[in-house]
């Protein structure tokens, strides 16, 4: 069950924030991802290997918390992804092939030519398409 | 008989998957439709302004918004979403890259500037953008190929490489009309980071 997504700016603004359960407020929604931006900060000044993981986009789980995993992503643009989720046995593939589709979504989203870079991403069909992709990762991996 | 060799259908024109092979040098929007676009640019702007510079500074922030768009557009269909963090890295994606998804080709060459350590010029023989336009006298040293400076500028500050990118008319012996090159001088804090690479 993917709880949350959000798209964070390069100089970590909150651009686009979409929760997908009634039960948790924003709020705490919001404090988990300003809380990875931290650990994606870490991993990206201060990289754990050489070489192919240098420019690697995809990061991977960030942290665990109590019920919860994080997923970040990074693009090229600094521009960062963050998927909460509280699947349990989630796998690495399905998680980049969401964040593969989601990259598409969101390229789509800016290469609109009324769209200001460094404010909120207001675009309906974004947000259509993101409920979309969020629908067929829970299906996907529900083998 | 529905659907059988029925050709796949993209809605979206940023989803169809670039030309390749025979179709390599096929450009995907008309060349004249284009230009009459620009030209249109070009003459609005200079409705709005009363000198030269701001003309340039218009073009160019116009060309910024392209090339912030363009690199996050690349960098997500071409390059396999790999991040460019070296200096020349990111100077070929730009000569390659870039200029063949915009103009059909390769920039015709990417030369280190000799007086000073942070510039850098990419040349060529006639920019796209200039092809149907010709500069009265009295503008002086305008050069309209701002906007593609602006695009640079805008890839390059996009991938974390702030610069300042300008574009001059340099005269060739023995052709009749001057090439073209972009210049692009980086901030200090591009060469500071660079160095610490290396």
């Amino acid at each position: 069950m993917i709880v949350c997504i959000a798209v964070v700016g390069h100089q970590n603004n909150p651009l686009y924030l979409q929760s997908f359960t009634e039960a948790d407020d924003a709020l705490k929604l919001h404090h988990i991802v300003h809380c990875s931006l931290d650990v994606i900060d870490e991993r990206v000044n201060n990289p754990k290997k050489t070489g192919s993981t240098l420019n690697e986009t995809y990061l991977g789980l960030l942290y665990p918390t109590e019920n919860y995993k994080v997923y970040g992503y990074l693009t090229n643009t600094k521009v960062k992804f963050i998927l909460v989720t509280t699947h349990l046995d989630v796998r690495d593939a399905d998680v980049r092939n969401f964040f593969r589709r989601f990259h598409s979504a969101y390229v789509d989203a800016v290469s609109n030519p009324f769209h200001v870079p460094g404010k909120k991403i207001t675009s309906q069909t974004f947000a259509e398409r993101v409920s979309t992709i969020v629908k067929s990762f829970g299906l996907s991996s529900a083998v | 008989m529905i659907g059988v060799g029925k050709i796949k259908q993209y809605s979206n024109v940023l989803d169809k998957p670039l030309s390749r092979g025979k179709q390599e040098f096929c450009l995907q929007v008309s060349l004249s439709a284009f230009a009459f676009l620009f030209s249109e640019l070009v003459q609005y702007n200079q409705t709005q302004v009363d000198n030269i510079a701001e003309l340039e500074r218009r073009l160019e922030d116009a060309g910024y918004a392209v090339g912030a768009r363009v690199l996050e557009l690349l960098c997500h269909r071409d390059k396999g979403n790999r991040r460019e963090t070296r200096l020349l890295g990111i100077l070929s994606f730009v000569h390659s890259t870039v200029w063949k998804v915009l103009f059909g080709k390769v920039a015709d060459s990417l030369e280190k500037g000799t007086e000073h350590e942070d510039e850098y010029m990419i040349s060529e023989k006639e920019l796209l953008v200039n092809r149907f336009i010709s500069i009265p006298k009295d503008m002086g040293t305008f050069n309209c190929g701002a906007f593609v400076a602006g695009i640079v500028r805008g890839v390059l500050d996009g991938a974390g490489f702030p610069a300042v990118v300008t574009a001059h008319f340099v005269p060739m012996e023995g052709q009749q009309r001057p090439r073209t090159t972009i210049l692009i001088k980086f901030a200090e804090e591009v060469l500071r980071r660079e160095a610490r690479f290396s």
